[in-house]
């Protein structure tokens, strides 16, 4: 993986369902390196991964509040619109809805490979 | 291993009653407890009136032979006594079917599990519209010969197509 | 229609039309259907495979090296064309 352009970057996850494992799978199968696991340093990208109920929602904007400079990853399908439970009526329909998403990663779930991509979507574009 | 699992269908009076004879009888490992919504009393077919059917199933603690009772209560005003005296570890399973399917369990603390609680109406109830799958427009309608102003070409004379696990009751909404 | 009516998120799309076609030799013209567009909605999208399963010509398969990822919603909205494209 020599050819991938080399991406540091502080991440903080929201993980709110099973999404939330492929970003623990990413670590566990060597895709992420973690530096520093205890980090007091502002995270640069914020992962939603998982679904995003209408309860979660409050709490879910008071970490992207408390981080204003954060891109926000919209991992999954989950986040994305719902996904599977897009006809359920607890679940938001997109973490867009309420607040700018920088990039959209489509899955149920997506793999770890993909998060990486991800990462270097980002970076590539010159948002971090 | 599996032995068959017999289903007892009692009254609704009878519900604890019984439960405490079996866990008297030795099935003391209670496995779980659910609801189903039927259309109409298992042991009443001429009644066409949905009912819950409140199922338990319990074991002897070594797995080796297993119990499940089941009783109907009425839709409207749905209430059975709750059975977390004799088995503590139905009160999640009660309080769960509470919430899903507005049952009320007499005895049971009753507190909130995962809903709010002004949630509105219990979800799993079958009257219970599940207004996305009714507002947005099924894609598996199109059809070949049905052109896009509703004109029909060829002999598209078929029914049209209704969306598998969309009740037609739904759709009349 | 079967992966598009089999689809729990309802996230495929298509449209198609009928044609008539005459064969050399045949008594009536025959009728086929044509695809006009079929589009997959991949933000909804639960990877179930079941679209896959169900097609009778095994029209769809799986993809197993693309990360999709993308900067607005509408990116994850595919057409036949980018579903098709290497």
């Amino acid at each position: 993986m020599s050819s991938r352009p080399e991406v540091q970057v502080e991440i903080m996850t929201a993980g709110l369902a099973c999404c939330t494992l492929e970003v623990e799978a990413a670590v566990a199968g060597g895709h992420l390196v973690a530096i520093t696991g205890d980090s007091e340093q502002a995270p640069q990208v914020i992962v939603i991964a998982g679904t995003v109920t209408d309860a979660l929602v409050p709490s879910v904007l008071d970490r992207i509040e408390k981080y204003p400079l954060a891109q926000i990853m919209s991992f999954g399908a989950c986040a994305t619109s719902g996904g599977p439970y897009w006809d359920s009526p607890p679940v938001s329909k997109g973490i867009d809805q309420f607040a700018d998403v920088a990039v959209y990663v489509a899955g149920c779930p997506p793999r770890p490979e993909a998060l990486v991509a991800a990462l270097v979507e980002l970076a590539g574009e010159k948002i971090l | 291993m599996n032995t068959p699992l017999v289903m007892e269908v009692i009254d609704a009076e009878d519900w604890q009653a019984r439960v405490k004879q079996m866990d008297s009888d030795g099935f003391t490992f209670f496995d779980f407890l659910t609801v189903i919504e039927r259309e109409s009393d298992r042991r009443n077919s001429a009644t066409q009136a949905p009912v819950l059917e409140v199922v338990v199933r319990v074991t002897q603690p070594d797995f080796g032979k297993s119990q499940a009772l089941s009783t109907h209560v009425s839709v409207i005003d749905p209430r059975l006594a709750s059975i977390t005296e004799i088995y503590p570890g139905a009160d999640w399973h009660e309080r769960e079917c509470a919430e899903m399917f507005g049952i009320e369990f007499a005895g049971n603390r009753a507190q909130a599990l995962l809903r709010h609680e002004n949630a509105g109406a219990p979800p799993l109830r079958k009257s219970v519209v599940l207004s996305t799958r009714v507002i947005v427009e099924w894609p598996g309608a199109a059809e070949p010969e049905i052109q896009d102003d509703g004109r029909k070409v060829g002999n598209a004379s078929r029914r049209r197509q209704r969306p598998p696990g969309v009740p037609e009751s739904w759709l009349q909404t | 229609m079967l992966c598009v009516r089999e689809c729990p998120a309802w996230c495929i799309h298509l449209d198609s039309h009928t044609e008539e076609v005459s064969e050399p030799g045949a008594r009536r013209p025959k009728k086929v259907n044509v695809l006009d567009t079929f589009d997959i909605d991949y933000s909804l999208c639960m990877y179930c495979g079941i679209c896959v399963d169900v097609c009778p010509f095994d029209a769809l398969e799986w993809d197993q090296h693309r990360a999709l990822i993308g900067t607005t919603r509408e990116s994850l909205y595919l057409n036949k064309e980018e579903l098709t494209s290497e």
